[in-house]
């Protein structure tokens, strides 16, 4: 169908909204309590324009489009709205972006860039309250503009239940149980909260104070630990040549953005200083000693060639891995049925 | 999994049984509560522990470990008393049916009781409620496998889902959870003594010679052993040489100290890890091998998804992908392969595995493929025996019920069954090398309100758990989501290693050990 | 601690409900009663478990509603009402003098744990200000003698017997008809007057046959927003195989608004039988009356009446639940009381969908107010015709309006729609003094001036006209002694202290406006301020998830511009 925008006409789709119409278009309009995993909520009241026929100005998350739809984005009236809103959130909370882990990629940031706000208006205020208490999640209440996007993902996505809001108007909250800290609630650090936080008020805290965003290239891989296959989204480092954070990929139809806390948190292995940099090579004495490739490698293969030579190929075994790709699984058993020639190949799935 | 994840909203009534879903496969038992949640889906969970799914389930049932075959028998005796079974599926699409009924008339209600715990008032519910759905979907994991009768419990858990004519539709299907990244795809390749890639049996005529023509080499007709055949044989002396790739058999394996001792008596043990694992400090040669984020490759997930790894940082020193140490050996041993890369082998792979003959690393793009796919336009399957089963007709098979290897005695008078933690990972190499994951669940065994106040101790206290096989020191957790007589310890701590006190007992076909039963006994420490 | 029999009365309250989890507020209420006016987390997690709510919903729900004390009160719970009818009346003399006698401040507990002091929102007895709320009891006309014999009285451990009394009148003698008498409470003396004639009546036509007087007869909705309600029965889908429910929204919270009560308080029966025929003609087999949570004696009153309704054989199949909410103005407005009917905060949804297609537990739900039905016995009985008789074109049946404020006998009044507002003032006694402006609509619509009041007739479309709102017919009347900004700070705070907290123009707008003012009366404001409030209300209004936006936003703005001087003057005399 056809819609116009701002006087120019456009595509959009039977079931979308008018928001998801202008951004698939490319059209900016704020928004803040959208995502397109916990739908809808028109509480930021940041997304409002103006639809010709419409009484008074609409929020654009939650108005279906129309063949022929005329909306208006940038009116003065619609601009005057959006501003407020933002004007309004900045001033309640304490949004300081210089030190702050979401700068770059922070939704309440892009609202006031593009709305072209430099500072707040008025001085309400904000909530003092940080959170330390758990693991993997820190929270800044002061950076918290109640849009619900973490409790609607606590809720109805991960269904942890742990998140909600507590307390009202202006003392609105999000709370963990029964307004416990996280790190003594039933909350197990699976962080989607964090993947759906719009601004710096639920963040991981591994990657705090450790690169901009914007200096993070993101690698799309698959989790290693359990089987379900989550799709991760590691973003890197490339000068430190470490993982800084890791997210779910919200379009996987295996996790759909969701991870575990290991998936998304259990990655420090990695860098761990205790990872093997050479091979090693046992010395008569017992104690291990570095090797070069090629020493450890003949060998290996030597060692191979001996055994297969006195006591038979069968008397050669390997164990392939659950954890290592397919390729490597292929070419295992392929290097031991072709160059040992023997089927003692096995591996630990069923333990 | 015959089914795909996607599917499950599509249940009516989900049936988990043996799977601890939120500590092993949180992103699936987030799956599961969404679909209970949103109202469209009941829930039943059947597991010796009141695990966190129990809370979102509208029945649940402590079986007594080992009595997997006993529950599935007796849930199928009341659904087939009562006429509840799916006729038209059954009639069309199954064979063995008779030999089945026949078996399972002796399974009543009050039978199951006797054998399991499970009331007969609850049986009769589950029953009722799982074959009255429109579609029921049925989930487990290693506490169906990891027994003695493993395979018997894998085969009641197909009987009862063709019983009620739930396979091959979406959100229903038999569904083992995969528990390691790449378990699906390592025994797809063939990692296993008795198949090459896609399950293609050796010793098969044609089989040999299609691989002996792709390898120009003639491969072994006769089926390799087992790891726990391997471990027996390096003690005996038949196995030589050992060449382990990122695996731990120290902690993963029953017995610990049997395996110790195997290692300690192999002529030449390689091991390729991250780490200087607790296996790899027997090795004679240690490879350093590159993490998952260190290289390029494939998974293959727990419902047959194909998706592509993608290097995002360098491998630490002279660490290296394990497909280039192999490669390396192999042409130390002059083989002369030259793959320049993963998607090198992946191509090689799959014009000899017909399951993924239709993919390609462009064609798995970042949703990946579900195989089968044959076919370079094949878009993959996300559900199997659709129309009818791999074989034809969907075998039914009578089951008798058989006790554990070992059971409690007055020495040892526990069951000890064993397991996951949400917050650690099978052996620990990776998670335990993770700050902060420890302190969110270290050491412990979970024993019961009774038996912690029979025993004087308190939660939080030090205990020795014994059993045949050797003794850990460990922390009890008390709790009541467990069952008396009944100690859960989670296996991936090297300090108090539940596999120092687990059974080598394996069941006959599949050679799975028994680590969901045995007898200990639980004093203060 | 929840002990075992009350348990098994959570049970049996929870089964009552289509859903258990709406048994979360009067479980909460229950526990907390049981455990000395105090609801502990462990209470709240007890009672979480026992209903299957998640321990977050339960505390959330805990910490949104006024009426549970999470921190620990006083053997005696003193709660002074000083919203503007009682500022105007007194309240705020009256709280000063309970802080002077117990020795604390609003928001303490003396120290013998005696005592706790809270200033509260209005308590629905806008005519009867000053008013002291002790635990469950309403002490209304207070004065500073009366207060201080009932603060000697609660020190010897004695709740005196409160006697309230209130002015009203009846010219329509419709919905007031038995208003004089209290033994109209019983089901007999009211079917002696007639009681119940109009439900026989309607039980002999079919549905659509009372939908059609009703729309006939144009009932506009006496909630406030005047929106007719055979229409809105009209949107109930045809065809449908889910539950309708009616719920009788009688949660009677607008500053200036106290009419429901006079209803429910004094003829039960004439709710229950109007409850009857709606629930009748909508095919509903489950009401609830949600009643705000402090009118707990009206409660007993409602379900005594339903007792006896149901034993004498008149409700048929229909089953009415007396619901009591605990202590949220939002909870007024239809989706945020159905949210909270469920058990969960008191948040507006989304509209649409409208609750006639999508509303209790997802399934088409009709909302009307008390003083709505209320008026169906009498069309039922006499026809629509003879409503429409009553009142003007367009604007039929007879209003209840009540007056707080400087008048001389402030009260509840009977009048047709159209009646004008000087023949209302003079029933309530006349202003006292000289009259300075006028809310006629409630608290939430926009003041008048004296002289624009002058001619103004009390209907929808006459107030829209003068640019007010008839709202719920609270009349609240200023005379020439009151300075209006500390009347508008007043006001903002009690819309800040509502507010539900969901969206952002009225979460954190009211308390943009509230500081402004603040500063203003301070005297450290600048001209520039008042631009700012201005600015505020011209932009919420339109911009909220909910009504709320505009009802502090509007009267706000009404009483900067209209008392324009009176800010400035707090710039000027401060420079």
């Amino acid at each position: 169908m056809k819609v116009t925008i701002n006087g120019k006409e456009y595509e959009a789709r039977q079931g979308q909204t008018v928001l998801q119409a202008a951004r698939d278009n490319g059209v900016y309009i704020p928004s803040l309590c959208y995502h397109p995993k916990t739908g809808p909520a028109g509480k930021c009241r940041v997304c409002i324009v103006e639809i010709e026929g419409a009484r008074g100005l609409q929020t654009s998350c939650t108005v279906p489009v129309k063949e022929g739809m005329i909306i208006n984005t940038e009116s003065e009236n619609v601009r005057k709205a959006q501003r407020l809103v933002v004007d309004l959130l900045l001033s309640s909370g304490r949004h300081d972006c210089l030190a702050c882990e979401q700068n770059g990629a922070c939704e309440l940031q892009d609202a006031a860039y593009r709305l072209g706000i430099e500072r707040p208006t008025f001085t309400l205020a904000p909530k003092e309250q940080t959170d330390n208490s758990a693991e993997f999640v820190f929270r800044e209440h002061a950076k918290c503009i109640q849009c619900g996007r973490c409790i609607a993902g606590c809720n109805a996505t991960v269904v942890n239940e742990v998140l909600d809001f507590g307390f009202r108007g202006h003392d609105t909250k999000v709370i963990c149980d029964d307004d416990v800290p996280m790190g003594s609630s039933t909350c197990v650090q699976c962080g989607e909260c964090v993947q759906l936080c719009p601004t710096g008020a639920i963040v991981d805290k591994l990657p705090r104070g450790k690169a901009r965003t914007w200096q993070l290239e993101k690698v799309e891989t698959v989790c290693p630990y359990c089987g379900v296959g989550c799709r991760q989204e590691l973003h890197v480092d490339r000068a430190a040549n470490r993982i800084v954070r890791i997210s779910g990929v919200e379009d996987s139809p295996v996790n759909e953005g969701m991870l575990c806390v290991k998936g998304r948190y259990a990655f420090d292995f990695v860098q761990s200083p205790e990872r093997l940099t050479a091979p090693l090579i046992r010395e008569d004495g017992g104690t291990f000693r570095k090797a070069s490739w090629d020493e450890a490698l003949t060998l290996v293969a030597s060692r191979f060639g001996d055994v297969v030579k006195k006591h038979g190929p069968d008397a050669v075994a390997g164990l392939a891995s659950a954890k290592v790709t397919n390729e490597e699984n292929f070419l295992f058993q392929k290097f031991m049925r072709t160059r040992i020639i023997t089927n003692n190949i096995d591996h630990c799935a069923r333990l | 999994m015959t089914n795909d994840i996607a599917g499950i909203k599509a249940a009516d009534v989900i049936l988990v049984i043996g799977s601890d879903t939120t500590s092993a496969h949180p992103v699936i038992a987030a799956r599961i509560k969404q679909a209970v949640r949103s109202g469209k889906t009941k829930l039943i969970v059947i597991d010796p522990k009141e695990i966190r799914l129990a809370d979102y389930a509208t029945i649940y049932a402590r079986q007594r470990c080992g009595t997997d075959v006993a529950v599935l028998n007796g849930i199928m005796h009341v659904i087939l008393k009562n006429g509840w079974e799916a006729k038209e599926f059954v009639a069309s699409r199954c064979e063995g049916f008779d030999a089945l009924k026949a078996e399972v008339e002796k399974y009543t209600p009050e039978a199951v009781e006797k054998i399991s715990g499970i009331p007969a008032a609850t049986l009769t519910a589950i029953a009722d409620l799982f074959s009255h759905a429109g579609t029921g979907g049925l989930f487990y994991s290693m506490g169906i496998t990891q027994h003695t009768t493993g395979v018997d419990n894998v085969k009641s858990t197909a009987n009862l889902q063709m019983i009620c004519g739930n396979m091959g539709k979406t959100g229903g299907g038999v569904n083992p959870l995969r528990g390691q990244s790449n378990v699906q795809g390592a025994c797809d390749m063939g990692g296993l003594p008795n198949v090459f890639p896609a399950y293609q049996k050796v010793g098969d005529e044609a089989v040999q010679a299609k691989f002996d023509k792709a390898w120009g080499t003639k491969c072994s007709v006769k089926p390799g052993i087992t790891i726990t055949e391997m471990i027996d044989g390096a003690i005996t002396g038949n196995v030589k040489a050992l060449y382990i790739m990122g695996e731990n058999p120290v902690i993963s394996d029953p017995d610990q100290h049997h395996v110790q001792k195997a290692l300690e008596a192999c002529g030449f043990l390689v091991v390729q890890d991250m780490f200087l694992t607790e296996t790899a400090k027997y090795a004679h040669v240690v490879l350093p091998a590159a993490a998952w984020a260190e290289k390029d490759g494939t998974f293959t997930n727990t419902e047959r998804r194909v998706q592509r790894l993608n290097k995002a940082v360098q491998a630490p020193g002279e660490a290296k992908s394990d497909w280039e140490i192999i490669q390396g050996i192999a042409n130390a041993m002059g083989a002369g392969w030259q793959y320049a890369n993963s998607e090198a082998i992946f191509e090689e792979m799959r014009t000899l595995t017909p399951s993924y003959a239709g993919m390609t690393y462009d064609r798995l793009g970042s949703m990946g493929l579900q195989w089968p796919c044959p076919t370079i336009e094949h878009p993959g399957t996300p559900v199997l025996h659709r129309e009818k089963f791999t074989r034809g007709l969907g075998l039914m098979t009578a089951i008798p019920f058989k006790e554990a290897a070992e059971l409690p005695d007055a020495e040892y008078p526990f069951v000890l069954t064993t397991g996951r933690v949400l917050y650690q990972f099978h052996t620990g190499t990776m998670t335990r090398k993770t700050a902060g994951i420890n302190k969110l669940a270290g050491p412990m065994v979970m024993l019961s309100d009774p038996d912690a106040a029979a025993l004087g101790v308190r939660n939080g206290e030090k205990v020795k758990v014994s059993t045949r096989r050797g003794n850990i020191v460990t922390y009890a957790s008390v709790t009541n989501k467990i069952g008396k007589g009944t100690v859960y310890i989670p296996f991936h701590y090297a300090e108090a290693p539940a596999n120092r006190l687990t059974i080598a007992a394996v069941d006959p076909v599949a050679k799975i050990p028994e680590f969901k039963v045995c007898a200990a006994k639980i004093e203060k420490a | 601690m929840v002990s075992a029999p009350l348990i098994e009365k959570l049970k049996k309250t929870a089964g009552g409900y289509p859903d258990q989890r709406s048994a979360l507020l009067p479980a909460l209420d229950m526990v907390q009663r049981e455990n000395g006016n105090h609801l502990s987390k462990e209470d709240i997690a007890a009672v979480a478990g026992l209903l299957g709510v998640t321990l977050g919903k339960a505390y959330g729900v805990a910490s949104y509603y006024t009426l549970y004390n999470t921190a620990k009160v006083g053997r005696y719970h003193i709660q002074v009402d000083t919203n503007i009818p009682a500022t105007l009346m007194g309240g705020q003399a009256i709280l000063t003098h309970c802080e002077d006698m117990l020795g604390i401040r609003a928001g303490e507990t003396t120290p013998d744990g005696l005592f706790t002091l809270s200033e509260v929102e209005d308590l629905g007895s806008c005519g009867t200000c000053p008013v002291i709320q002790v635990n469950d009891v309403y002490y209304e006309n207070m004065t500073i003698e009366k207060t201080d014999a009932l603060l000697e009285s609660l020190k010897k451990g004695i709740l005196p017997e409160a006697r309230n009394e209130s002015h009203f009148g009846s010219e329509c003698k419709v919905l007031l008809k038995n208003r004089g008498d209290i033994s109209n409470r019983s089901i007999v003396q009211y079917r002696k007057r007639g009681g119940y004639a109009g439900l026989e009546k309607a039980k002999a036509l079919k549905p659509v046959e009372i939908l059609d007087a009703v729309k006939h007869a144009i009932v506009r909705g006496r909630g406030g927003a005047g929106f007719p309600a055979g229409m809105k029965w009209g949107f109930l889908p045809q065809d449908n195989a889910a539950p309708v429910y009616l719920i009788c929204n009688a949660d009677e919270g607008e500053p200036g608004t106290f009419k429901d009560r006079q209803i429910m308080e004094y003829d039960p029966h004439l709710l229950v039988e109007g409850i009857a025929i709606a629930a009748r003609a909508i095919n509903a087999k489950k009401a609830f009356i949600y009643i705000r949570g402090e009118f707990r004696w009206i409660a007993g009153i409602l379900e005594d009446a339903i007792h006896e309704a149901r034993t004498a054989g008149l409700l048929d199949v229909l089953d009415i639940i007396v619901h009591r909410g605990q202590g949220s103005y939002e909870c007024g407005e239809e989706t945020a009381l159905i949210e909270s009917l469920e058990g969960k905060r008191g948040c507006p949804r989304l509209k649409p969908p409208f609750p006639a297609l999508k509303g209790l537990y997802g399934c088409p739900t009709i909302v009307n107010n008390v003083e709505t039905l209320a008026c169906l016995p009498y069309i039922m009985e006499h026809g629509p015709e003879a409503f429409k008789k009553i009142g003007v074109v367009g604007n039929a049946g007879p209003k209840l309006f009540g007056v707080s404020g400087h008048v001389n006998k402030p009260g509840v009044f009977e009048y047709p729609l159209g009646t004008p507002l000087k023949t209302i003032l003079q029933a309530a006694g006349g202003v006292k003094g000289n009259l300075k402006a006028v809310i006629v609509g409630g608290l939430s619509t926009p003041i008048l001036t004296a002289a624009e009041a002058e001619t103004l007739n009390m209907d929808y479309d006459a107030c829209l006209k003068a640019g007010t709102m008839l709202g719920s017919g609270g009349i609240i009347v200023m005379n020439d002694t009151v300075a209006m900004p500390p009347i508008a700070l007043r006001t903002i705070k009690f819309y800040a202290h509502e507010s539900c907290g969901q969206c952002t123009p009225c979460r954190e707008g009211s308390v943009a406006v509230e500081s402004l003012i603040e500063k203003l009366l301070s005297g450290c404001g600048e001209t520039a301020d008042i631009d700012r409030i201005l600015h505020l209300c011209d932009t919420i209004i339109g911009s909220t998830l909910c009504p709320t936006g505009d009802a502090f936003a509007m009267p706000i703005r009404a009483m900067v511009r209209k008392f324009l001087a009176e800010f400035e003057t707090l710039v000027t005399a401060n420079p």
